[in-house]
Order: C-alpha cells, then structure tokens, then sequence
C-alpha cells in the first residue's frame, strides 16, 4: 500500500470518527437538529479534534515511512488526487445548494449551519474515500 | 474498471535484464512511486512521455523497445 493510499485510509478514518462525533454530540443535544443554535463548544472542540488528529497521524506515518512521507505526489498520483478534490467538490456544492434551498423554504439559519458543515464533513471523506478508489484501480 | 491502455511494456523484462532492479530503485531512478512502477508493469498505466524516456535510456535501449502498442 502506497504512503498515498495508507495517508487517505487514516485521514478518512479520522473525518467519519470525528463526523460521528460531532453529529452524537449534536442529537445529544437536542432531538430536533433544526431547532438547536449552532454549538459554538462542539463545534470548536471538532475543530480541535480534526486538527490534532490530522498532525498526530501525518506524523505517525511520516514517521513509519520518513522517504515515502517526504515524496511528492508523482506523475500517476497527481491526476488522481486532483479528481477526488474536484469530485469532492460537488458533493460540497450539491450540500450547499440543499442547504440554501431549505433556508428559502424554511427560513431556519440553525439547519443551514448543520446542513453546510454537514456536507463538508461527507465531502472531506469522499474526497478521502475517492482517493483510496482511484489509487487502488489504477495501481 | 476502464480499460487499460494500449500500450504494452518490456519494464519487467527490462529490470530482469538488468541485475534484477527492483521496482522501488527503478521508481526512485525515474523518479515515480513503486506502486507506480508496478501499474506500469501490469499495464494499468500509461507513463508520460518523459518517464517512459527515463526508463528507456535507464537500460540502454531505444522507445520503442522498451514500450510498444497493442492493436487488439
């Protein structure tokens, strides 16, 4: 397994932990997502959690892998990584666009909050998961 | 799955040749990954015209004998 494909394979990892996370602490908080104003403290020790979880695991498999880690992409992984961001892409704008068109019917900016993060969660680990595919048939 | 390129390769036979290379030295010489050296070998990958240049004076050979295009 390339450095590439193990890196997507824990940043993944990482994004849907840290989405489920999120999302329980949120329910957790009240049953109804639409009425609740957006979590300043969960959404702030997401953030946290993201981040350390991201330097903490790059470091870690730099560490396991120091030649590999300090490689860049090359010729064939690339293009690859270029189509899972730009594919990751739409699954954010296709959330966004959701999101606005229930804040124009509904009027309720707490969901429109919930539903943007939401979709840029589900478009960090498709982007991840886009990867992991992607490498995989091609190599 | 798409289906591979057209393009057939001597990359295997090229590194048996020469002192068994393995693929990392050869990904490393040519300045791509292993895992790519492996899909170029196994034709699920086309390489650049540059790489397929580097591989190509790496073992002392022209283009065309290193690399070749299916018909079928």
């Amino acid at each position: 397994m390339s450095f590439r494909e193990k890196s997507a394979w824990v940043m993944a990892a990482l994004m849907t932990a840290a989405g489920l996370y999120y999302l329980n602490l949120v329910v957790g908080t009240s049953r109804d997502l639409g009425t609740v104003a957006p979590p300043i403290g969960i959404f702030i020790a997401y953030t946290v959690l993201v981040v350390i979880g991201s330097i903490v695991a790059q470091i870690v498999l730099a560490v396991s892998s120091p030649a590999e880690a300090q490689a860049r992409a090359d010729e064939r992984e690339r293009p690859i990584l270029h189509r899972a961001g730009s594919r990751a892409g739409v699954v954010l704008g296709f959330g966004t666009v959701t999101a606005l068109l229930f804040f124009l019917v509904h009027a309720d900016g707490n969901l429109l909050f919930h539903m943007v993060l939401g979709s840029l969660i589900v478009s960090q680990i498709a982007e991840y998961a886009l990867q992991i595919v992607l490498l995989r048939r091609s190599a | 799955m798409g289906t591979p390129p057209p393009i057939t390769n001597r990359v295997r036979e090229l590194r048996e040749q020469n002192g068994g290379m393995s693929q990392a030295a050869l990904g490393e010489a040519i300045g791509v990954t292993r895992q790519t050296v492996i899909a170029i070998e196994q034709g699920r990958y086309s390489p650049s015209l540059e790489s397929a240049f580097r591989i190509a004076r790496l073992f002392g050979v022209g283009l065309e004998d290193a690399f070749g295009w299916s018909e079928d």
